[in-house]
């Protein structure tokens, strides 16, 4: 058995995984880049989360600097800003928003300001601002920051005069703060203007850009038609203020000042102004287990302790439900939508490193994002295209998943069985017991067959395979349909059974064959009822619902029966049901990134102390290799337990031993053994080296057996060990071996390569 | 072209070949990977060609260099 291997890296193939239309609609199911509520609703774009996150670690310098990127007079608008930040706080559902104007006031007396320190080139062109007022002097301060030479003409004596008429109610001490910061500015003022048609005639051939105060604007044009998104009044050539508020006037001068900066480059004033002001926002924030507080008392103003007490309220809105789930996206720490736009590059890289194959390859595949996602989405889905479109490219190595495949090929070639019941030439039921159910728990698979075969009329005819779902994880739809067509052969051959599969996983994947009728052999169980003699286990279990069963109420609903009927005290945990993860074998994780599937597994584990029941033969295999006791609800009807955790070799060994019991047992038919002329011993640290390597005592005892053949080996004299090795399929294996007799090897060590070597003449 | 050897392995008398009863010697040979190949030198058989891999290099440097040509 062999699968061909990738064929050359300097071959240069692409086909395209999605169109662009439909990468960006599935990207946009995942809100996690989303803004927070807060910070959408400013129409100043000021980052709320940031600025309240600096505030509760009492950095308070770290956030009156991003207070001043969007407020270049900061006292003035935490005093007077209407706060739509507050109206869309996410606590506000809950009770009492998070004081986020009084935080900023706080910002503003207790921040220190961190001056520039780079000497900015005045811009060329030239400003003319007439007037006073918010708008006036919050566009003062925004063509200040833009390096403008400005020339502000008002009817005030100073320039406190001049601040003062911006700062109606305005607390004395928020407004000295923006005075010196009016003061250190770089603007020249013309005090006592006149403001009237005259002046304006006679400066504005001296400037290149003029500006008008809201009052100004009506004075000399009343009828004048500035546009309000703009500011900017085409027929007579100003850019003109709006009345308002205080927020309404700090963004009125943010548009005014991105107009000037247009016209000022002799660009249209409506053209490139990106998303100006509040934007919608679609994220989703769970506040299932946030608890409702209260507002700190601020009594007039908050100190630093108060106000930063105050931002510890603050539950920095995000989705993350997806990714608290999951032990994947937990690893490579991204959200759905960056690794779908980064899974999507990579397939598109024609020559070069493919970075991603690693996340593509790593994902169980399992289906439980698009549970958690409160737009469903589908991360499996995007795997699993970018796996096929790399195996159609022959991009995709086979390294990670020819272990994997090999071992369907063995339990569809060798370990395969198609048997009527005995006595029957057709049977009205089959049973499918899944291939890992025979690999790690045999005497189970027996003995809940012989029970169907006497329970059950109409003859229970009998299946050992895999059901295929291996090279559908592994992108290969060629031995994906190879393995269908096996398996509809069988399947006719006995009459197109029901078949009563007893694994979810086969289940859904038989479901797929046309005009297949698949039962699960717990739902058969609970109809027919539950053989003699089982007992309870005495201490309660944590169920473990299998991935294969997500959107499968009847299959979860049947396991819960079966095991109160068995009188089990089942434990649920917070994942279960349809957000139940997955154990880390699906989609072929185990094998591909032993590392993140490793986490999967303890992320399972990490919900319960108690014994696992699960009702997925590859999920009691991976907590029970994990260390975790765990039964298979198959194990607990039928009081067979399997071994502790078979290794990969006895995994192979229980499901040709399992093929060759029941043919002689209920066929009688005998099956020759294949028996080794030599015998093979391993030490403890051999095995235990294999298992981790993949490397099974067949394996060996093929380097061992061509070894004796060909007398090929060497010998290391430093170690005393002999050194024999065999090219098998896509894999040199190398066998560390010392000889206990004539014909018995005791292995000390193995390992393999996939790189053939050759000899070179030098 | 062999104009250059990418890994080089000296076996120090210490390698002897079970089937020829001779010590392995240092000696060239080639990794073949992916249609990629690698000129290099290792323990070699002298008679019959036997070119030994060491643990040590098929854990380490071979290893990644497969993982490596695997995501090409």
């Amino acid at each position: 058995m062999q699968i061909e291997e990738r064929g050359s890296t300097h071959v240069y193939r692409q086909i395209k995984m999605l169109t662009e239309e439909q990468l960006v609609q599935r990207e946009s199911r995942c809100v996690h880049g989303q803004p927070a509520y807060c910070i959408a609703a400013c129409p100043l774009k000021l980052d709320v989360k940031a600025l309240l996150r600096a505030v509760a670690g009492g950095d308070l310098d770290g956030a009156r600097k991003l207070y001043d990127r969007i407020a270049p007079f900061p006292g003035i608008l935490s005093a007077g800003c209407g706060a739509p930040c507050e109206a869309a706080c996410k606590l506000g559902e809950l009770g009492d928003s998070v004081s986020i104007r009084d935080i900023e006031r706080a910002v503003t007396r207790f921040g220190a300001r961190r001056r520039g320190t780079m000497l900015r080139m005045k811009k060329k062109k030239t400003v003319a601002l007439f007037g006073s007022g918010r708008f006036a002097l919050f566009l003062a301060g925004e063509l200040h920051k833009k390096a403008y030479p400005l020339t502000v003409f008002c009817a005030e004596a100073d320039a406190a005069a001049f601040l003062n008429a911006a700062a109606d109610g305005v607390p004395a001490d928020l407004r000295e703060i923006d005075l010196r910061l009016l003061l250190e500015m770089d603007i020249r003022f013309v005090f006592q203007s006149a403001l009237d048609r005259a002046q304006l005639d006679a400066q504005r051939a001296a400037y290149d850009l003029v500006c008008l105060s809201p009052a100004c604007y009506r004075t000399l044009w009343p009828d004048g038609e500035a546009d309000p998104a703009l500011l900017y009044d085409p027929a007579h050539g100003v850019v003109a203020g709006l009345d308002g508020g205080v927020l309404d006037a700090a963004f009125a001068a943010k548009r005014a000042a991105r107009t000037v900066d247009r016209l000022a480059q002799g660009l249209d004033p409506a053209g490139a102004r990106g998303a100006e002001g509040a934007v919608e926002t679609h994220l989703y924030t769970n506040t299932d287990d946030i608890t409702r507080t209260a507002r700190v008392p601020c009594d007039g103003a908050y100190d630093r302790d108060g106000a930063s007490s105050e931002a510890k309220r603050c539950i920095q809105c995000e989705c993350d439900e997806c990714i608290r789930g999951c032990a994947y996206l937990r690893h490579y720490r991204k959200s759905p939508r960056v690794l779908t736009r980064e899974i999507y590059n990579n397939v598109g890289i024609i020559m070069g490193d493919h970075m991603m194959n690693k996340p593509i390859n790593a994902c169980a595949l399992c289906g439980q994002c698009t549970v958690t996602c409160p737009n469903g989405y589908d991360m499996a889905e995007i795997c699993q295209l970018a796996r096929k479109n790399m195996v159609a490219t022959d991009k995709m190595p086979l390294a990670p998943h020819e272990f994997a495949l090999l071992d369907m090929l063995f339990s569809n070639n060798e370990a395969f069985l198609c048997r009527p019941q005995p006595g029957f030439e057709t049977c009205r039921y089959v049973f499918f017991p899944g291939c890992q159910a025979a690999a790690v728990a045999p005497g189970t698979v027996r003995a809940a067959y012989l029970d169907l075969c006497t329970r059950l009329s109409g003859g229970v005819g009998l299946i050992l395979g895999c059901c295929g779902v291996i090279a559908d994880w592994a992108g290969r739809d060629a031995l994906y349909d190879q393995t269908r067509a096996l398996l509809d052969r069988s399947l006719a051959r006995l009459g197109d059974p029901i078949i009563i599969a007893g694994c979810p996983t086969c289940a859904k994947a038989l479901a797929a064959h046309p005009g297949a009728d698949v039962v699960g052999v717990w739902s058969l169980l609970c109809e027919i009822g539950l053989p003699e003699g089982t007992h309870a286990p005495e201490r309660p279990l944590a169920l473990h619902d299998a991935c294969g069963a997500r959107g499968d109420a009847a299959t979860q609903a049947a396991i819960r029966m079966l095991a109160a009927r068995l009188g089990c005290r089942i434990e649920e945990t917070e994942y279960s049901g349809d957000r139940s993860p997955c154990c880390g074998y699906g989609g072929l994780a185990a094998y591909a990134n032993r590392e993140v599937a490793a986490e999967m597994t303890q992320s399972c584990l990490a919900r319960s102390d108690a014994p696992y029941l699960t009702y997925c033969m590859a999920c009691r295999d991976r907590f029970a290799r994990a260390g975790r006791e765990s039964r298979h609800i198959l194990e607990l009807i039928y009081g067979a337990a399997a071994d502790e955790a078979p290794d990969i070799s006895q995994k192979r060994d229980n499901r040709r031993a399992l093929k060759r019991a029941l043919l002689r047992e209920l066929w009688q038919e005998e099956q020759t053994e294949m028996k080794l002329d030599f015998e093979v011993l391993y030490t403890d640290d051999a095995r235990r080296m294999m298992d981790a390597r993949m490397i099974l005592t067949e394996d060996v005892a093929a380097v061992l057996q061509d070894m004796r053949e060909t007398g090929e080996a060497i010998f290391d004299g430093e170690s005393g060990l002999t050194i024999a090795r065999k090219r098998i399929g896509n894999t040199t294996f190398w066998v560390k071996f010392t000889r206990e007799g004539d014909a018995v090897y005791r292995v000390h060590s193995a390992y393999s390569h996939r790189m053939n070597v050759v000899r070179r003449q030098s | 072209m062999e104009d250059r050897t990418y890994y080089s392995i000296d076996p120090r008398g210490k390698l002897r070949c079970v089937k020829c009863g001779v010590s392995l010697v240092k000696g060239g040979a080639r990794f073949l990977y992916l249609d990629n190949g690698f000129p290099v030198e290792l323990p070699v058989c002298p008679k019959c060609g036997f070119v030994y891999v060491p643990e040590e290099l098929a854990l380490g440097k071979v290893l990644a260099v497969e993982k490596a040509l695997e995501d090409k």
